[in-house]
């Protein structure tokens, strides 16, 4: 118990130091020390046997109510403030339901703070991910044009919402995960509007009223669950049996396809990427959003037999596709990486849905390299616009001339994405082998299986993409210096590529097939390709050919935009099914 | 004895478009080259001097070969389908990397017809495996080889299958990530000397890997698999003398719709 | 070496390019690589790459403003290779001779090996220039063939190559 302490403890304690030290050296060496020791606490959890379980006093429970008041109050003067009245509408709405359940709510029947193996896994994804994205933040953050403070501010909040991510995947109380809920929403919602300009203010906004939605919902179901069960945590919720279960588990479940960012609720996540990128590498892609198949994972016994689990792994398995084909028109590479993140979210979801212990595990398995593979991109694409300005492919184009070590650690992220043997390809392998597997029992599989099939080659043709506009230049391009990258920016990026390897060597040890330590000898064929470079020299070298013609050209990207109609029908036909979430949960 | 076998895998495939390129030839009532044409022209290719762009450009297709080779001995050695496939798709991208990474227009637009192919005939290739799976109950090519019947149940899964051979061997309508006279041959075109002959030689292993996937449907008869593989080979060269090549994107459509429902269809049909 | 010399007429790859022509001469090599007259029986492939090309088939007067590509195309053809000259205004100039836009031939530019008469070839005659050039193509040896002429415009692109790193080695090519 007193790791978990430690855990949610400690970034309190570190972001108050921080305020304090206006030192880069000392801010650097108290934010590795954070991190060495949030990884080892995490690990040792990890590795710990037992379920924990904490029970909260009343006066805790007193603060955490006026917590969550003051809150719902505060969007609501947000809302005021910047008149906007879909915010405004739901935090009024939420502070009704809430009063209302406030005044019902039974005695807790059971613990309020529960740390189980789920909880375990996600502390690693959240301190290990997490702290190695605030170490990068510190000098991402230097050459922001803000106050000194404002600076601080922003690496400190960082790493107090590594603390409310620590305390959310262990809330067994419906109320309490509400609250956390809100709480991250309303991390989202300050960091997305750090910068403080129009663009900024107006998708913090969007966000604040989408999420608002997943707080209704999560409300609604503990509404359902108090009337039903007379209890507002999990545990009971998931052991007792009888018609209202599926309804609360399918308004729980709404909550996760919100805070997962599925369409329809994605114009949230991509209006994210305006912010800071250490907030999207954090928030919006590696830790916050896990909240989604998190949610899904927890409330898997409930689901894994019923007609709402059934629903939500289609829904998560046609956003796969769905995000993946939308990225095709994208240019920008954040929104490209905001719309992967999408697609892979609902792959994740679904996966959980189906809730078999084979296809949990690779839910399990997927969100941790998710997050370090999606991190990696997202800091690498941080670099890019620091040193370089660019955002936008299609100013990339020969970037490889210009920062090769970046482009690198891109390329990387991608074959970490979808080659053999790292892991996001293998729990993909072993997803579509599982789901085959089921394929007898459930014909509706197919439709699964199918999204995951042209999911993941669209996938291929979105990263080869970026990476050919990456690699290619026009040959009139003026060349410019090489820029060695800081190692600010350096050791977080070679870290995660560390992880990335070790957590792909680790998963395929643990498959226990020789087989699959095969595949992965062509990779370590081509990692040995840079020895033999040296002997190319006796080769002699000639110009490419351009058919003669000495004219600068320019080889297009391959987009596919989808018309007004296509994406009309996409909304509505996702909207539809999120709502027969609610109708599936509630006739069944 | 596999090992043999695996070790002259591009002697065989060479045979096979060697044999290839006098059926076309008779097929237009012309003599065509010698069968051992190919042997002829990797010879000679080793004999010229070796002109590269940069050295990551050449060795990726050495890369891509050897990857390529590996598949083909994973398929000997009867392993699971699906991660054949994938070694596949991991051959297929280093090429398009190396591709992209020259400054020559051609070979982009090669590399980005490439890419439209893979997104083309992959799913359908899984779909193929997940069929062979439903009926078998494995993805080892070892047990797949041992049951029967898989022409009568998958029928339209083996018409999707015929579609996406033209893709895979470069032939009419769906040559358009060689399109000889469009691209000048797409990520080919910067490689000369040794390292042309590691990408002509790796053609000669696709024909082996795809018209493996057909010789799959003959099942346990090695006869009807024999069949079947002549069968498909006549069809794809006659349909390539009688048809023009059609637009990348109109290929993927094609696919996409074509092929892909008839694929769902026939997999709707044996679980149902 | 001497084994695989000897597999050099057996499969001759050939790039066609067209300096000014008037098509005429085009026509009767498009005649000879098709099914009447068949090439391909010789193992002749038209690659339309200079990379992976042995022999070279000119047609036409070199127009002003086509030498540089004939000078660029001939300069990446990889050693050992022939150059056909088809057609008398590759030979001469032929019935542009003179013009103001038109040089008097190929050779001003880069070194023939096979002349072939006649306005426009005729495919038996284009056949013949072709195994005569195999047996020219067999006796050469693989040292570095340079032509007449280099345009700056190549230089300038060799110059951005090298200084990207990419073009380490760039052989020196004769300077007019």
């Amino acid at each position: 118990m007193e790791l978990v302490l430690t855990l949610i403890l400690l970034p309190i304690i570190a972001s108050i130091l921080l305020l304090m030290l206006p030192n880069q050296r000392a801010q650097y060496v108290v934010i590795t020390a954070v991190l060495f020791l949030l990884g080892l606490g995490a690990f040792s959890l990890y590795t710990s046997m037992g379920v924990l379980t904490f029970q909260l006093s009343h006066t805790m429970n007193g603060a955490i109510v006026a917590a969550d008041v003051v809150l719902l109050l505060f969007f609501l003067y947000q809302g005021r403030v910047f008149n906007h009245p879909k915010v405004m509408a739901l935090a009024a709405l939420q502070l009704v339901l809430y009063g209302y359940i406030e005044s019902i709510v039974p005695e807790a029947g059971s613990a309020e703070i529960v740390v189980d193996s789920l909880s375990k896994f996600m502390f690693l994804i959240i301190n290990g991910v997490g702290g190695i994205i605030v170490l990068y933040s510190v000098k991402y953050m230097e050459d922001e044009p803000t106050s000194p403070l404002k600076k601080r501010l922003f690496v400190g909040g960082l790493l107090v919402f590594l603390s409310v991510m620590n305390l959310i995947v262990i809330a067994n109380s419906i109320l309490l995960f509400f609250f956390l809920f809100e709480m991250t929403t309303l991390a989202s919602y300050l960091l997305i509007a750090f910068r403080d300009d129009e663009v900024s203010r107006a998708n913090a906004l969007k966000a604040l009223w989408m999420n608002q939605i997943g707080g209704v919902v999560i409300l609604l179901g503990a509404l359902v669950a108090i009337i039903g069960f007379k209890s507002v945590m999990f545990d009971t919720l998931l052991q007792s049996s009888g018609g209202m279960i599926l309804l609360a588990v399918a308004l729980l479940s709404m909550a996760a396809l919100v805070k997962g960012a599925s369409i329809p609720f994605e114009g949230w996540l991509l209006g994210a990427m305006v912010a800071p990128t250490p907030v999207s590498a954090m928030l919006h892609s590696a830790t916050m959003v896990k909240i989604a198949p998190y949610l899904i994972l927890k409330l898997a016994p409930a689901l894994a037999v019923s007609m709402v689990g059934g629903i939500i792994s289609i829904i998560g398995a046609l956003v796969f596709v769905a995000a993946s084909y939308l990225a095709l028109s994208r240019s920008v590479l954040k929104e490209i990486l905001g719309y992967s993140t999408v697609a892979l979210l609902g792959l994740m979801m679904a996966l959980a849905a189906i809730g078999t212990q084979e296809s949990i595990n690779l839910a399990l398995a997927l969100m941790l390299f998710h997050a370090l593979s999606k991190a990696l991109l997202f800091l690498s694409a941080g670099v890019l616009e620091r040193l370089h300005h660019a955002k936008d492919i299609e100013d990339m184009k020969g970037m490889v001339t210009r920062s090769p070590k970046t482009v690198g650690f891109i390329l990387f992220g991608f074959v970490s994405l979808t080659l053999p043997p790292f892991g996001l390809f293998m729990g993909k392998l072993f997803a579509i082998t599982s789901i085959a597997s089921l394929l007898k029992e459930h014909p509706s599989n197919l439709i699964i299986l199918l999204s995951l099939i042209v999911g993941s080659a669209l996938m291929v043709l979105l990263y080869f993409k970026v990476a050919s506009a990456l690699l290619s230049a026009p040959c009139d391009v003026e060349v410019s210096e090489a820029i060695a990258i800081p190692s600010g920016f350096n050791v977080p990026l070679v870290l995660l590529s560390f992880f990335i390897v070790i957590g792909a060597l680790g998963y395929i040890m643990m498959q226990q097939n020789i087989f699959v330590v095969l595949l992965a000898l062509p990779m370590l064929f081509v990692f040995a390709l840079p020895s033999l470079i040296r002997r190319m020299d006796r080769y002699d070298r000639s110009q490419p050919y351009h058919c003669g013609e000495k004219e600068p050209f320019d080889a297009a990207l391959v987009y596919f935009e989808s018309s007004v109609k296509v994406q009309r029908i996409l909304y509505w036909g996702f909207g539809s099914l999120f709502v027969a979430v609610a109708i599936v949960g509630a006739l069944s | 004895m596999i090992w043999v076998w695996i070790a002259l895998a591009p002697i065989l495939g060479g045979l096979v478009y060697g044999g290839e390129r006098v059926l076309r030839a008779r097929m237009q009532r012309r003599q065509g080259p010698p069968l051992l044409q190919p042997f002829y022209d990797m010879f000679k290719l080793l004999d010229k001097r070796t002109l590269i762009v940069h050295a990551p450009h050449a060795l990726l297709a050495v890369a891509h070969f050897f990857v390529l080779w590996f598949t083909i001995a994973a398929i000997f050695l009867g392993w699971n389908l699906l991660y054949i496939i994938f070694l596949h798709l991991f051959a297929q991208l280093l090429l398009i990397v190396a591709g992209y990474s020259v400054r020559s227009v051609y070979s982009h637009i090669g590399s980005n017809r490439e890419l439209l192919m893979v997104v083309a005939y992959e799913p359908i290739l899984i779909l193929v495996a997940v069929g062979l799976y439903l009926v078998s109950g494995s993805f080892e090519i070892s047990q797949i080889l041992k049951m029967d019947g898989y022409l009568t149940q998958l029928p339209l899964l083996f018409a999707a299958l015929l579609m996406i051979v033209p893709i895979k061997v470069k032939k009419s309508p769906f040559d358009v990530g060689e399109a000889h006279q469009e691209i000048v041959g797409g990520v080919e075109i910067e490689y000369s000397g040794v390292f042309y002959e590691f990408l002509y030689m790796s053609r000669f292993l696709e024909y082996i890997f795809i018209y493996s996937f057909v010789y799959l449907f003959g099942g346990e008869s090695h006869w009807l698999g024999a069949v079947l593989v002549a069968g498909v080979f006549l069809l794809v060269n006659l349909v390539d003398n009688a048809t023009a090549r059609v637009r990348p994107a109109q290929m993927v459509k094609i696919i996409y719709t074509v092929a892909m429902a008839l694929a769902v269809l026939n997999l709707a049909g044996v679980l149902l | 070496m001497k084994f695989f010399t000897s597999f050099r007429k057996k499969s001759p790859w050939v790039l066609h390019y067209n300096a000014g022509s008037c098509n005429g001469c085009d026509i009767e090599i498009l005649a000879a690589l098709g099914p009447k007259f068949d090439l391909e029986r010789f193992g002749v492939i038209n690659t339309g790459n200079p990379k992976q090309s042995d022999i070279f088939l000119v047609t036409g007067p070199v127009t002003y403003r086509s030498r540089e590509r004939l000078v660029e195309l001939y300069s990446q053809i990889p050693e050992p290779k022939v150059v056909v000259a088809v057609g008398s205004c590759t030979a001469t100039g032929g019935v542009f001779r003179g013009m103001y836009n038109v040089e008097d031939g190929i050779d001003r530019y880069i070194p023939v090996d096979v002349y072939v008469p006649g306005c426009a070839a005729s495919p038996q005659l284009i056949i013949d220039a072709l195994v005569k050039g195999l047996e020219v193509l067999e006796a050469k040896s693989k040292e570095i063939e340079k032509p007449f002429k280099l345009f700056g415009a190549i230089e300038t692109i060799h110059n951005k190559l090298s200084r990207l790193g990419m073009a380490k080695k760039v052989e020196p090519h004769a300077k007019d």
